[in-house]
């Protein structure tokens, strides 16, 4: 997925749901850190805008977001650009992050797709949705 | 006349860094290649410049420089990046690197360089000692101290 111009891989074993920005609740408020929200029954799933450091954004050009399955509840994020890549095209090798998580859940990287001396990183999926949820809706 | 005689040689690679040298086993780097593009790493360290592909490996790269507090020197044109072997107790894959200002040199060490007085190392925990080479101060990395901030 590309956010704010960077391209970061979320792994198939996460369970996810892409959304389109049409079903999605848009947060028509320019405070807040949401940017949108899910609904499914009677439940509301937050959804945020990165930018490509992965701090909080606000910004309309977006069309999809993925919702990660975590507990207690899914969160999202948005995304310039959402590919799905056949498994047999990428193989991942592990990495990990030097210095201290800056998560409670750990790293937010456990893996990276190199191709030559260009490594795009991957998604450690519980510690990506541990980020998203201590955003938090306010400011 | 007596002829002093030098201890076994080791050797080692002179790493020009900005502002100051290190001196490092040659045996403990992998391979060394030119800097390319690399990734950046969101709310790494500020010493973490970012991940370089390096055979099928992800590598972070780290600015020794920043690790000492100094600043991140602006401008990676000509340096180069040292691959080291994964620290000791770390995975097989764990390589890391180290950004240099210049090509590392060769040396030849034996018994016979003078150690570089305290008083004149940097004040860091991740200098361990330091030789005087050709009248030069080369610093030592504590390569342990430096696991403890990779691998916190």
């Amino acid at each position: 997925m590309q956010l704010g111009g960077a391209i970061y891989l979320l792994p198939s074993t996460a369970g996810f749901t892409i959304e389109q920005r049409e079903n999605l609740i848009t947060n028509k408020s320019p405070e807040g850190n949401v940017v949108a929200w899910r609904s499914v029954r009677s439940s509301r799933f937050p959804a945020y805008c990165l930018d490509a450091n992965l701090r909080v954004a606000r910004h309309q050009q977006w069309h999809r977001a993925v919702f990660l399955d975590a507990k207690p509840q899914a969160v999202g994020l948005v995304a310039d650009e959402v590919q799905l890549l056949p498994r047999a095209e990428t193989v991942i090798s592990p990495f990990t992050p030097l210095g201290l998580p800056p998560t409670r859940a750990g790293h937010l990287f456990s893996g990276a797709w190199v191709t030559g001396n260009r490594a795009i990183l991957v998604f450690n999926p519980a510690a990506l949705a541990s980020y998203l949820q201590a955003l938090g809706e306010a400011t | 006349m007596k002829v002093r005689r030098a201890g076994p040689r080791l050797h080692a690679l002179e790493v020009p860094l900005a502002g100051m040298t290190l001196l490092v086993p040659s045996a403990s780097v992998a391979e060394v290649v030119n800097p390319s593009d690399l990734t950046a790493v969101p709310f790494s360290e500020p010493w973490l410049l970012g991940v370089v592909g390096w055979r099928t490996l992800a590598v972070p790269v780290v600015s020794f420089e920043a690790l000492l507090g100094a600043p991140v020197p602006a401008s990676h044109a000509g340096g180069k990046i040292l691959i080291f072997y994964p620290m000791s107790g770390r995975k097989e894959w764990e390589f890391y690197g180290v950004l240099a200002t210049a090509e590392p040199r060769p040396q030849a060490l034996d018994a016979s360089q003078p150690t570089v007085p305290e008083a004149e190392l940097p004040n860091s925990s991740y200098i361990a000692s330091g030789l005087k080479i050709g009248g030069q101060p080369m610093l030592i990395p504590d390569l342990e101290t430096m696991k403890q901030a990779f691998y916190p």
